[in-house]
């Protein structure tokens, strides 16, 4: 197994894609082990959409009810807050990351807490969790398959909903056999989930307190829904004497039945599934079955920010099926580590610039081809596409105001453009300007296949149509003057 | 002000409000359902694509009529080779066939402890509903179906679903509900996953095997 530096997946400290890009791109094993991945997941999805014929009336509604959420998010979450806590449970908001791990901190403090099981959820990544709980020395084991394998082999997660897609059979057989001491594993993806069951399993009936994320929020009586395959949600869910729930604020949903359009759309775009094998509900605290203290964490986080902004407030909509970096063409070849987020793809390449206040990950609006498939595929239909335009205006009206980029060739360049177009007689002594000097590299084929200093960053990767020696103005002129 | 309410007015303020909808109505009740509420199927029909679904699924289905209810599960807790079954304190006597070691869950008062459970072979159940498009099982943890835990930890889980819990849309189911469940699971065939090369594998912590037992109604 190859042992590559580790990619950042911290947006204030990642290189720009193009850069994060290469090395991903020179890994043909991680490239084949993404592009099985996404395609399986892709077929199937296509063949269980196919089945369903009121399939654009879910997306419809599914996108109407999260906007229904989002206009009124801030009623809805004092309505969840109140059902939540009537029933049991204790609501803590923060802020920011530092705040949301704070407040994990003081309840697994006053939980005497050593050692905490964890269901699978990005929100954790996002605000860094596990190495501040290492840290403060709380030992954290994750339960779900991907997230074991990617502790265990101390690896990136590339993905939202199968965080390992990038590691093939091979790869987590090294890592089983040499952190779970199995030096007889076999590469069968059977054996290797028996040996993640029979690791956990004393843990999940000792460890009591989890921490878990949340797909849903449910305004209106309280509750909290968690999709999920393998069963260890469900162990994280009942098992433990407290659990800590960790939810973006934008996860709510208004009413319980609000699920009936929810849950139908969400399996079938993230995995191909008529329906996850387990979802589970649970509202505050139930005497006599699952945990004796409920905590729910809403989390900011730059989530205000995108909501006071009309056109980009679409982006909260996300249920985080992963849909759209399956579908990606710039996903499937780069994976997910190049996007220097936990969020890749293309709503990573819309939520990761945003949630940093346009800070940073400022290249990833541009990791887009704009095909605009992912906006096709998206069960809540964000219009991707446009949110990456508007932010690519934002990202260069920052840049152009900046003294540093005053002599940067492409803005420069952007200055001549800007002088030539605006002035007729300009614009044609730079034509005939151009077709002198392009004739000289322009070979019989009528293509230029090399240029030299600033022009080679385009020939290096393409080649270039050499101009006709004539142009659309001069012949008209010709045409008239044949014709008078 | 704590961190946690300077927040909390912050993150309100930031927000703007809004309103709720519908005071005891369900909310977003604006928004336009033109998606399919209701199934076309008629009830056998349904019946069998529920089966059809879940066997997809990998579970097991057998069929029975009402009066042959205890027989058969009786016949399948034999089948399974098992011993030891956890039931919930709700089923009825009959369903707790002969010459089985039946833990009896009894919540509150006198609750079978997590080892015990663990050490349970398998579990007997009750439904709420089942849904055909999905193949779900919905369990609403009444004392027929139990605390959460006991369908969690056994590895071989029988369930008893009556033709007529069964609805063909997962709208439907919601139209079932006539108040809003504190908890609920819905189930789609055994724990499974395919974190490993997109390769489904049966069987992770939840229950391996599922086997169901459709009542056909008379």
């Amino acid at each position: 197994m190859s042992h590559a530096p580790q990619p950042i997946l911290d947006p204030n400290f990642a290189p720009p894609f193009p850069q994060a890009a290469l090395p991903m791109l020179r890994d043909s094993q991680l490239r084949k082990n993404v592009a099985h991945a996404t395609d399986v997941i892709q077929a199937r999805r296509a063949r269980l959409v196919a089945e369903k014929s009121d399939w654009q009336a879910l997306r419809s509604a599914a996108s109407r009810i999260r906007d229904e959420a989002l206009e009124n998010l801030g009623a809805y979450l004092e309505q969840f807050e109140k059902q939540c806590m009537a029933r049991g449970g204790v609501v803590h908001w923060a802020a920011d990351a530092a705040e949301a791990r704070t407040i994990i901190r003081n309840i697994l403090e006053e939980e005497n807490a050593s050692e905490v099981i964890k269901i699978k959820t990005m929100t954790s990544a996002e605000i860094q969790l596990n190495p501040h709980l290492e840290a403060a020395g709380v030992k954290v084991f994750e339960t779900d398959l991907a997230e074991i394998i990617l502790q265990l082999g101390e690896l990136e997660p590339s993905h939202i909903v199968v965080p390992a897609l990038h590691v093939n059979r091979s790869q987590v057989r090294e890592i089983f056999a040499r952190t779970m001491g199995l030096s007889n594993l076999s590469d069968d993806p059977q054996a290797l989930t028996a040996a993640a069951r029979n690791y956990l399993r004393r843990k999940f009936l000792e460890i009591r307190t989890a921490i878990s994320g949340a797909n849903f929020l449910i305004a209106e009586t309280g509750a909290v829904a968690i999709v999920e395959s393998e069963g260890n949600g469900r162990m994280c869910l009942t098992l433990p004497r407290t659990l800590i729930t960790l939810a973006g604020i934008e996860k709510i949903l208004p009413g319980y039945s609000d699920l009936e359009v929810m849950l139908q759309v969400l399996a079938r775009s993230a995995t191909g599934e008529r329906m996850n094998p387990y979802t589970s509900l649970w509202t505050g605290v139930t005497p006599g079955d699952g945990p004796k203290r409920f905590h729910v964490v809403l989390l900011d986080n730059g989530r205000t920010a995108i909501h006071a902004r009309e056109k980009e407030r679409q982006t909260l909509r996300c249920i985080r099926c992963g849909a759209c970096m399956n579908a990606c063409p710039v996903y499937r070849q780069t994976g997910g580590h190049a996007y220097g987020s936990v969020y890749p793809g293309p709503i990573g390449a819309i939520l990761t610039p945003q949630l940093t206040g346009m800070k940073h990950a400022q290249s990833l609006p541009f990791a887009s081809s704009l095909c605009g498939v992912c906006c096709e595929v998206c069960p809540v239909k964000i219009n991707i596409p446009e949110i990456l335009i508007d932010l690519r205006a934002q990202v260069t009206d920052q840049e152009r105001g900046k003294a540093a980029r005053f002599f940067d060739p492409m803005y420069l360049g952007m200055r001549v453009a800007n002088l030539l177009f605006s002035r007729a007689w300009l614009f044609h002594a730079a034509q005939w300007k151009a077709r002198i000097v392009l004739k000289l590299f322009t070979r019989k084929d009528g293509w230029i296949h090399s240029l030299p200093s600033i022009g080679a960053k385009w020939t290096q990767t393409r080649d270039l149509r050499g101009l006709p020696q004539q142009t659309f103005h001069e012949w008209w002129k010709q045409r008239k003057q044949a014709t008078q | 002000m704590s961190p946690t309410s300077a927040a909390r007015a912050a993150i309100l303020r930031k927000l703007g409000g809004g309103t709720v909808r519908g005071d005891g109505a369900p909310p977003s009740e604006s928004i336009s359902r033109d998606y399919i509420r209701r199934g076309s199927l008629d009830s056998a029909a349904c019946v069998a694509k529920m089966i059809e679904r879940l066997r997809e699924y990998d579970a097991e289905v057998t069929e029975c009529a009402p009066d042959q209810l205890a027989v058969e599960i009786a016949a399948q807790l034999v089948r399974s080779g098992r011993k030891t079954f956890v039931a919930p304190a709700g089923l009825p006597r009959q369903w707790l066939a002969e010459g089985f070691n039946w833990k009896i869950d009894r919540v509150p008062g006198n609750a079978l402890t997590t080892e015990e459970i663990e050490h349970c072979d398998g579990v007997l159940t009750a439904c709420f509903c089942g849904v055909a498009d999905s193949g779900t099982i919905v369990l609403h943890h009444s004392p027929t179906e139990g605390r959460r835990v006991i369908t969690l930890l056994p590895d071989w889980h029988l369930c008893v679903l009556r033709a007529s819990q069964i609805v063909e849309t997962l709208p439907e189911y919601f139209d079932h509900c006539t108040e809003n469940p504190a908890l609920v699971t819905w189930i789609s065939g055994p724990s499974a996953t395919a974190d490993i090369e997109m390769t489904r594998i049966k069987g992770v912590h939840g229950p391996r095997f599922l086997n169901v037992v459709v009542v056909k109604e008379s």
